[in-house]
């Protein structure tokens, strides 16, 4: 595949079907350009925008089964994501978080963290979002409420965040390339940029602890990594989640009558 | 050291969920659907560090990904416990009815919401009319069983053509 011309017209493109996509699929109420037939016209220009910013950025081509999951996995992330900020019901809003979670979850086995993926499916799809739901049901006004129907300055939003978004992939593209590019050839600031690869693997070689030694179970590795290199810290959030459970108690229980005055 | 476009394509994923996040944040005006964005920012920093673990080789990456689970749960509790309080006070979960928390010069937001356009209530299924109405002439007399139907249509005389 060859790489995409980073020229003005096609950032333009990229830009405007990115600004264009996400806007026209934010609910905008009964105004103008708000049909079904908007509604999918957004999501072609989304995924043409997404794509577009993916391929200008040196995503490579799929060529091992690996690279294909990949590619799927990121898909339904993305798409699930976009489908979650623009649901105007908070509890489908909910449910495509979750899918957004199962494909997080998916990454993170790809790439061989495989108790996160365990954790983040049991924690957050298992637990964070069920407790969500619950929360939608019980704080739900009657009928769907008229501000789930409009986003707060779609327009604006959406210009910050593609904006946002091509400077994050922006950084990383060039990041890549002059790291790869060899030191002689550098110029002079730019390899002040970054901390150099030599220096990266001295420091990770100075800590034997912390390697990652795929020959050895991951959990045990994983769970000797944190109990032993980080157990002060272990200490603290376990402390910080008792106090969250406390306090989530104390504010939730408090009366009605003390609430109100 | 990994792979540096396998990478690269990790933090490309995590960019753009972090934009849509932040995005979402900034649109929504529901308390919820915010937090839930707020979540999916997180998620995009977690793929990053779980990237850069596995690029390093490091596992501190990935320790503090399982930290910032932790921190997420804790973040939930509260921020949930926060919303059942605040929905109990204005029963409602928009967020620019507790503008009044901003700043003392800042100038108020007001809402760009349409007229609301009520629908008509439907009562129940309209069915089309069919058949006669009662009372009219020709009209098939009630409480007559399918059995009777049947000897009645066996009793009747059977018309025979004669050629």
């Amino acid at each position: 595949m060859g790489q995409f011309e980073l020229t003005l017209e096609t950032l333009l493109i990229v830009a405007l079907s990115g600004i264009g996509g996400w806007y026209l699929l934010l609910p905008r109420g009964r105004g103008v350009m708000t049909g079904p037939v908007w509604k999918v016209l957004g999501a072609a220009m989304a995924t043409i925008g997404v794509a577009l910013m993916a391929w200008a950025f040196g995503a490579r081509l799929a060529n091992t089964t690996n690279d294909l999951t990949f590619y799927a996995l990121a898909t339904v992330t993305i798409a699930s994501a976009i489908a979650m900020i623009s649901a105007r019901n908070p509890v489908i809003s909910a449910l495509w978080f979750a899918l957004v979670l199962l494909a997080n979850s998916g990454l993170f086995l790809l790439q061989g963290a495989e108790f996160l993926s365990a954790a983040t499916v049991i924690i957050y799809a298992g637990a964070i979002i069920v407790t969500f739901l619950f929360v939608i049901m019980l704080a739900q006004p009657r009928g769907s409420a008229r501000y789930d129907n409009y986003s707060r300055e779609p327009f604006l939003s959406c210009t910050a965040g593609v904006i946002l978004c091509w400077t994050l992939l922006g950084t990383l593209h060039y990041s890549a390339t002059v790291e790869a590019a060899p030191l002689e050839t550098r110029e002079l600031g730019q390899s002040d940029a970054l901390p150099r690869p030599e220096i990266v693997a001295h420091y990770l070689a100075t800590q034997p602890e912390s390697r990652i030694d795929l020959t050895k179970p991951h959990v045990d590795s994983l769970g000797r990594t944190l109990f032993l290199e980080h157990y002060v810290s272990v200490e603290i959030i376990a402390m910080l989640l008792l106090v969250a459970v406390v306090g989530a108690v104390l504010i939730a229980n408090r009366k009605r009558e003390s609430t109100s005055s | 050291m990994g792979d540096t476009s396998l990478l690269n394509n990790y933090l490309g994923v995590g960019a753009i969920l972090f934009t849509l996040g932040l995005v979402g944040f900034l649109t929504r005006r529901n308390l919820i659907v915010m937090f839930l964005c707020a979540e999916m920012m997180l998620q995009g920093v977690a793929l990053t560090l779980v990237g850069f673990s596995t690029y390093h080789g490091s596992w501190g990456g990935q320790v503090f990904t399982v930290f910032s689970l932790a921190l997420a749960g804790a973040e939930a509790a509260v921020a949930l416990a926060l919303i059942v309080v605040l929905f109990r006070r204005n029963e409602s979960l928009d967020v620019s009815l507790w503008q009044d928390l901003r700043e003392a010069d800042q100038p108020p937001v007001t809402d760009d919401f349409e007229p609301e356009v009520l629908e008509p209530e439907v009562l129940g299924p309209v069915l089309t009319k069919s058949g006669l109405l009662p009372g009219q002439k020709g009209m098939v007399t009630p409480h007559r069983s399918i059995h009777e139907a049947i000897e009645e249509q066996r009793h009747e005389p059977v018309e025979v053509s004669h050629d």
